[in-house]
């Protein structure tokens, strides 16, 4: 038995993760303040249980919609999405990917931006609404 | 401690090698569950290392342990544990896969032919949704597809011949992958986002080869694995979506070689490549050539 816990031991010691060229400084496509308009704002409102705040804007630069975090100070989760929502909860909407409160989010062309007023924070892996935010138009 | 130190090099020597591997969910090496080694001993333990190079440029390292005990004549059950290391161009990351849990019954031998059947469960010690600096990573990254299969399977041996039937059905779906192609740089890989993973059948065909000191054996072997459905996964716009092209047939050719060091250690070198492939392999089981290293130590 204790020679099954020493390789177990092995194989724990070369558990690892290291970043590759797809992953080691992640580009960013930023906003062009001079081209960009402001189009809609929110303010988050966490769940029950959850601390912190944050904004969102959304800017329209071109035909290209581009979403924001801003003052972002909500406590981390597992596996944070940043959803672009029809309602006020996660039923249906835009998945826009990783919670990264230095992002800048392209929502994809083909979205109506009128049918989705809210911006939420989701923890996808235990569907857990960490935060709301309605969109106002600017 | 003689056996312990030669299985610890062996594992680091393997851990250098750079070899491919077969398109495994776990049915692949299930035909070694049906295998009566030994009739002196009631136990066995593995070490086996693969490596294989998958597609976008991954190549994937996994370690296994395994123990069997035999219970009685007829019954044994068997126990293994993955570790998976994938290293490409989304970097590298290592992390404990599956454990197997598999019993096996033997029927007594009437005429030449001897049947035995299988019963196993797969638990994923991953959710499939590895991660390196919060970017998501694709299956092919991925330890464990992060479901809880059930495995059935029969065996008919026939002298030297085995013929496995098996299926391997996900019973339950933990797989909470979130991997976009729309939104990631790489466009090697589909969309697997919440990925959900239909049923498996295999049958196989092994002829085994002795030489006549009973010192190495053969077991040229090929593998049809049908996957029995499409697989979907949740598009960007929350939607469920079916991966055209996930599902048929995938044929592997396998060459076994066994080494018996003395009765109770052996060497098992094991090659396979798959020579035909489904259309979309969005599981992430997309190795092109596989080279296996098994160390067994019964007692």
């Amino acid at each position: 038995m204790k020679k099954l816990f020493f390789i177990l031991s092995i194989l724990v010691l070369f558990s690892c993760e290291e970043e590759g060229i797809l992953t080691k400084n992640v580009g960013q496509v930023p906003v062009n303040e001079e081209l960009a308009v402001l189009k809609y704002s929110g303010t988050f409102e966490t769940t029950s249980g959850i601390s912190g705040e944050g904004k969102t804007k959304i800017f329209l630069e071109g035909n290209q919609y581009k979403l924001i975090l801003e003052d972002y100070s909500i406590e981390n989760g597992p596996d944070l999405k940043v959803y672009l929502s029809k309602t006020n909860s996660p039923d249906d909407f835009v998945n826009l990917g990783n919670l990264n409160p230095a992002a800048v989010y392209l929502i994809p062309t083909s979205v109506n931006m009128t049918e989705y007023p809210f911006v939420l924070i989701h923890c996808q892996q235990y569907n857990h609404l960490f935060a709301i935010a309605q969109l106002v138009q600017n | 401690m003689k056996t312990l130190k030669f299985g610890i090099v062996l594992f680091f020597v393997t851990s250098f090698l750079h070899a491919q591997g077969c398109s495994d969910a776990g049915i692949c090496s299930i035909g070694k569950a049906f295998q009566e080694e030994t009739k002196t001993f009631k136990n066995s333990f593995e070490i086996n290392s693969i490596l294989g190079q998958g597609d976008g440029n991954v190549s994937i390292f996994t370690q296994t342990l395994s123990y069997t005990r035999k219970f009685t004549e007829q019954f044994s059950l068997g126990s293994r544990v993955t570790y998976n290391l994938a290293n490409g161009n989304f970097g590298t990351r290592g992390q404990f896969g599956d454990a197997y849990l598999i019993g096996n019954y033997q029927f007594k031998e009437k005429n030449n032919k001897q049947w035995s059947v299988l019963l196993g469960w797969k638990f994923p010690f991953t959710t499939a949704n590895a991660k390196i600096n919060n970017v998501s990573l694709p299956m092919d990254y991925q330890a464990s597809l992060g479901t809880f299969d059930l495995f059935l399977g029969t065996n008919l041996n026939y002298k030297a011949w085995d013929f496995n039937l098996a299926v391997q059905i996900p019973v339950f779906n933990n797989n909470k992958n979130s991997y976009f192609d729309e939104l990631s740089v790489s466009d090697d890989f589909p969309t697997t986002n919440l990925f959900e993973r239909k049923s498996d059948a295999l049958f196989r065909t092994i002829y085994t080869l002795k030489t006549t000191n009973n010192k190495f054996l053969f077991k040229p072997n090929v593998l049809f694995i049908y996957h029995l459905g499409e697989d979907t996964f949740e598009n960007q716009f929350s939607n469920r979506e079916t991966i055209k092209g996930s599902d048929g047939l995938t044929i592997n050719g396998n060459l076994i070689g066994i080494y018996n060091i003395n009765s109770k250690n052996s060497i098992e070198l094991s090659v396979a490549t798959p020579f035909v492939v489904r259309d979309v392999r969005p599981d992430g089981l997309t190795r092109s050539f596989v080279l296996g290293l098994n160390y067994r130590f019964l007692f």
